[in-house]
C-alpha cells in the first residue's frame, strides 16, 4: 500500500486536472451555443441565393454555365477537409480524418488524383504526412465567426481550380451537427454547383438581369458556394464544441471517480498505520509487565 | 420601400427606406420606390441609405460592402453581400492605419498567397476609408 503522503499528492494533482477539464467543459458549452447562433444567422443568405438561382435555372442559364457542368469522368478532385486546431474533442478528428482517408483510397482505386485544402491544425498535420496528395492550401486558427474575406481565399481557390479544369469536382469533408447528441462526419459536393429548388417570388421572376444573366449567375453561384463552405465551417465548429464538451465532461467524471478511489485508499492506509501503531504500543505495554 | 441587407452574419438591415444608392458594375445607381425589377451585381464600395424623403445628405447611413448581388423590385431592395460594415462603426484613423499596414504588407509580400491576402485587405480597408470619408464630408 502506498504511503499516505504519496496518495495525498496524487489526489491534489487529480483535483487540479478536474478543475481544468470542468472549465473547458463550460467554455465549450457556451461557445457551442454561439456557433449555432452564428450558423443560423446565415440562413436568409442561402435562401435568397437559392431563390435567384432557381429562377436563373428556369431560364435555362444554369445548364450552359461551366460552374454547373457535370464532367462525364472526373480525373482529379479537390477535397476540403475541416478538422480542429487543438484536438481534445473525443473522436471528432479521428472520424473526419477517417472519412477523408476513405475518400483518398477510393480515389486511388479509381485512378483519380486528389488535391486537398486542409482547414485546422490537426488536418494540416495529417495531410502533410501523406504521400501522393497535393496540398493546395492549409489554414489554421480560423476564428469562430470567419469573416467573408477569410472565406474568400478558400472559395476562390476552389472555383479557380474547377474553372481551369485542374479538378473535375470539389467536395467538403466536415462534421455535420445533426443534434446535440448526434454529430456525423459527412461529405458534401459543392462544385459542380447545385442549388435547392425553391419557390421564386414574383419580384425575382419578372426581373431584368444586369449586366447579363451569365454574369449574375456567376456572381450568385459564387455567393452560394461561399455560403455552403461557411455552413460547413460553422456546423463543424458547433460539432467540435459539443464533442469537446462531452469529452471534457467524461474527463471530469473520471477525475471525480479517481478522487473517490484515491481518498478511500488514503483513508485505508491511514487507518492501517494507526492500527499498527496501536498494536505496537500495546505490545510494548505487555512486554513491560 | 423595404431594404434588406443580407450578409453571412445575418440580416444587417431590414427597414423601410426612401432611397438607396448602390455601387454596381456600371456605376452607382439610386433606387427609389417603384423601380423596375432588376437583378444585378454590386461591386465593392459604399451603400448609402436615405431613410425618409426629406432627409438631408448629412443624415445618410453608409455601409461598406465588398461586392455581392442585388435584387430590386417595386417595393423591395434586397442586397446579398458576404459582409457589410456600418459607417457608424468605422473609425477613420483605424482604417487609415489598417490600409497603410495592408499596403506595406503588399510591398513586402514574398509569395502569391501573401500578395492576394494583402490585396484583399487593401480593398477592404480602402472601401471602409471611403465610407468614413463620405460620412465626414456630409457631416460638416
Amino acid at each position: 500500500m502506498s504511503s499516505t503522503r504519496a496518495l495525498k499528492t496524487r489526489i491534489r494533482s487529480v483535483k487540479s486536472t478536474k478543475q481544468i477539464t470542468k472549465a473547458m467543459q463550460l467554455v465549450a458549452a457556451s461557445k457551442m451555443r454561439k456557433a449555432q447562433e452564428v450558423e443560423k444567422a446565415s440562413a436568409p443568405y442561402t435562401r435568397l441565393a437559392n431563390e435567384i438561382l432557381t429562377h436563373l435555372s428556369n431560364l435555362g442559364e444554369t445548364d450552359r454555365h461551366p460552374l454547373f457542368k457535370n464532367k462525364p469522368s472526373v480525373k482529379s478532385r479537390l477535397l476540403i477537409v475541416i478538422a480542429t486546431d487543438k484536438g481534445l474533442a473525443g473522436a471528432y478528428d479521428a472520424n473526419v480524418l477517417k472519412l477523408y482517408s476513405r475518400q483518398l483510397l477510393d480515389d486511388q482505386e479509381a485512378g483519380v488524383k486528389t488535391k486537398t485544402i486542409a482547414v485546422g491544425r490537426r488536418a494540416n498535420r495529417f495531410v502533410s504526412k501523406l504521400k501522393g496528395v497535393e496540398v493546395v492550401a492549409a489554414y489554421q486558427d480560423l476564428p469562430d465567426d470567419p469573416a467573408g474575406s477569410q472565406l474568400r481565399a478558400i472559395v476562390d481557390t476552389a472555383i479557380e481550380l474547377f474553372m481551369d479544369e485542374s479538378v473535375g469536382a470539389v467536395d467538403v469533408v466536415f462534421t455535420e451537427f445533426i443534434s446535440s447528441v448526434q454529430q456525423q462526419a459527412t461529405m458534401q459536393r459543392i462544385l459542380p454547383a447545385g442549388y435547392e429548388v425553391t419557390e421564386v417570388s414574383e419580384s425575382v421572376s419578372s426581373a431584368e438581369f444586369e449586366p447579363s444573366p451569365e454574369e449574375v449567375l456567376e456572381a450568385i453561384t459564387y455567393r452560394l458556394v461561399e455560403a455552403q463552405v461557411y455552413h460547413a465551417l460553422l456546423t463543424a465548429r458547433a460539432s467540435e464544441y459539443i464533442m469537446r464538451m462531452l469529452a471534457m465532461k467524461n474527463a471530469t467524471d473520471n477525475a471525480t471517480d479517481l478522487i473517490d478511489d484515491l481518498t478511500l485508499e488514503m483513508n485505508k492506509a491511514r487507518q492501517s498505520a494507526i492500527t499498527q501503531e496501536l498494536a505496537e504500543i500495546s505490545g510494548g505495554v505487555e512486554a513491560m509487565k | 420601400m423595404k431594404l434588406q441587407l443580407v450578409t453571412l452574419l445575418g440580416v444587417k438591415v431590414d427597414a423601410d427606406v426612401y432611397e438607396v444608392i448602390l455601387p454596381t458594375k456600371d456605376g452607382e445607381i439610386a433606387v427609389f420606390p417603384g423601380h423596375e425589377p432588376l437583378v444585378g451585381i454590386a461591386v465593392s464600395g459604399a451603400i448609402a441609405v436615405r431613410h425618409n424623403k426629406g432627409d438631408a445628405d448629412s443624415s445618410l447611413e453608409y455601409f461598406a460592402i465588398s461586392g455581392g448581388v442585388i435584387e430590386i423590385d417595386q417595393h423591395n431592395v434586397r442586397v446579398l453581400v458576404d459582409e457589410a460594415d456600418n459607417g457608424e462603426d468605422i473609425i477613420e484613423a483605424e482604417s487609415k492605419a489598417a490600409l497603410e499596414r495592408a499596403l506595406k504588407m503588399r510591398e513586402n509580400a514574398s509569395s502569391q498567397v501573401e500578395i492576394e491576402k494583402a490585396n484583399q485587405l487593401v480593398d477592404r480597408h480602402a472601401v471602409r476609408l471611403k465610407v468614413a470619408d463620405l460620412r465626414r464630408r456630409h457631416r460638416h
